[in-house]
């Protein structure tokens, strides 16, 4: 058992390192024994775009788990979680651009164009992407506190477009897409109450 | 974790399949021969297998086989029997196959009611009395945008509502699946109106393609593929293609069905594979191939316009989707 703070956010760290990577090591099992059913291509994304996506929730979620515990330790994982996000995120638009529709460029424009939720899933990236440039310390610093926490609330237009975008891909059964959305949500109304209460009583 | 390989065994020593039938129902007769020794008078449910036998031995013989899907090769069985749409198990590809076992097949019947002059519920066993059962290759377009091509083994749903003479006022035919949520683990949530119901026009339930399918690949329906008798439609989305039929229901007003019950905007009561309209949120002009890479080209009516396009001469097909 962890006894220092040290070692207790060690641990975590460790416990977040996990938790992005050993996702990866069952997918590569799976794929080499051939458990992946009748069309490994779509299990490949669909797994990396769950995986990517319920560590990007779990990214928004470290702060208010800070707020509520005052555990510094959340505040210290939460980049390394939030790049283990955008890590799998990226895997699953490889996966989907390369394993399921081969590289065709025409084809995967074709797709741009016919499919509305290609295009929110490919904003939500999009989004992330300057988050992920500007996530080393040395940035942070050059960049100002003020700005870099600004220009960091941009994961919350993302989570809502990737809600969005499994919303519209889904077929009848919305049990997942709707469970991401309601976290989504929840999380968001907090940070925006948070802000609002925190506020009026300075 | 090393996993034992199996030494490979060469095709000759394979057993042939007739053979090998032959020697279950031969088991099996020994067990129900010795059950009945044992407790004399608490044989078997006669009603219990009594579809299955049959049926078994009608596949272990040849069936006359016609290949309608051109040279496109069958699926994987494989992959056929693991990527399931069949919402009463699970809305996951996998969940047929891995809760299809609690589907209870033995005994089965079928009622047929409404606009018939010989309505009533029959035994399985009764209704394929009487008809010859024949495969037939189709191929097999899911709403999804993905595909298959399947060996049904079955026989025209005419054949079957012409023995119960169907009246003037006969309009529609209205399928019932089974409901059993107890079993069907699926059915325990309200993801769409059970029991699953489809229609048909009349016409397009006499049309020579459309099926009453009791196998496929040589064998008796997999649970998970709609056993023990399901409907094949082969020119429309795969969600018409009922599985489980227990009611078959002849009316005359057009009826509405689970899917336009779910989302009336999204599926149509027609329901026919045309890649010129596209679903709502996707496009129906392509189709990935289970077991192939890339995508195919969807064909109109999947293929079978020659046959099936003078039904819906004159009709809007983008209003009746």
């Amino acid at each position: 058992m962890p006894t220092t703070p040290a070692t207790r956010i060690l641990a975590f760290r460790l416990l977040v390192l996990a938790a992005g990577s050993l996702p990866a090591a069952w997918l590569a099992w799976q794929w080499c024994f051939g458990d992946l059913g009748a069309v490994p291509a779509e299990a490949v994304v669909h797994f990396s775009g769950r995986t990517g996506f319920t560590l990007l929730v779990a990214t928004i979620a470290f702060s208010p788990a800070f707020r509520f515990t005052g555990w510094i330790g959340f505040m210290i994982a939460r980049r390394q979680i939030g790049l283990w996000a955008f890590f799998w995120l990226v895997a699953h638009m490889l996966a989907w651009m390369g394993l399921d529709q081969y590289w065709d460029w025409p084809w995967i424009r074709r797709e741009m164009v016919d499919l509305p939720y290609i295009r929110y899933g490919a904003a939500a990236l999009l989004l992330l992407v300057p988050l992920a440039l500007t996530s080393f310390r040395s940035t942070q610093k050059a960049m100002g506190y003020t700005a870099w926490h600004w220009l960091h609330r941009l994961i919350y237009v993302s989570a809502a477009l990737g809600a969005v975008h499994l919303w519209v891909l889904t077929r009848a059964d919305y049990l997942m897409a709707t469970s991401f959305a309601v976290a989504v949500a929840g999380l968001a109304a907090f940070r925006i109450l948070d802000a609002l209460i925190g506020r009026r009583s300075r | 974790m090393s996993r034992y390989r199996y030494p490979p065994i060469p095709e000759s020593e394979v057993t042939p399949r007739a053979l090998f039938r032959q020697r279950r129902r031969f088991i099996k007769a020994g067990a129900a021969l010795g059950a009945a020794a044992l407790a004399p008078g608490l044989l078997l449910s006669p009603a219990a297998h009594a579809w299955r036998d049959g049926l078994e031995e009608r596949l272990a013989g040849e069936l006359p086989s016609q290949a309608l899907a051109g040279d496109e090769a069958p699926t994987a069985f494989r992959d056929a029997t693991t990527y399931n749409n069949f919402y009463e198990f699970g809305t996951r590809k996998s969940d047929p196959e891995v809760y299809a076992h609690r589907l209870v097949t033995d005994p089965w019947s079928v009622t047929i009611e409404g606009e018939v002059e010989r309505p009533g519920t029959f035994a399985l066993e009764d209704i394929l009395a009487g008809q010859s059962l024949e495969e037939r290759i189709y191929r097999l377009r899911c709403v999804e945008a993905w595909s298959m091509v399947i060996p049904w083994i079955g026989f025209p749903l005419a054949d079957l509502l012409r023995r119960h003479e169907p009246t003037s006022r006969a309009k529609y035919v209205v399928f019932e699946s089974l409901l059993d949520p107890d079993n069907l683990r699926g059915q325990r949530r309200s993801i769409i109106e059970w029991p699953y119901r489809e229609a048909l026009r009349m016409d397009e339930a006499m049309h020579p393609l459309t099926l009453l399918s009791v196998g496929m690949y040589g064998e008796v329906m997999p649970n998970q593929n709609g056993a023990p008798i399901r409907l094949v439609v082969p020119w429309k989305y795969g969600f018409k293609s009922i599985k489980s039929v227990v009611k078959i229901r002849l009316v005359e007003q057009q009826p509405t069905t689970s899917w336009i019950d779910q989302n009336p905007s999204e599926y149509g009561f027609y329901a026919n594979v045309n890649p010129e309209v596209d679903h709502p949120r996707w496009s129906q002009a392509r189709e990935r191939r289970i077991g192939e890479s890339g995508r195919r080209e969807t064909l109109m009516f999947n293929g079978y316009a020659d046959e099936v396009a003078e039904l819906y001469a004159g009709m809007d097909l983008n209003k009746h989707f």
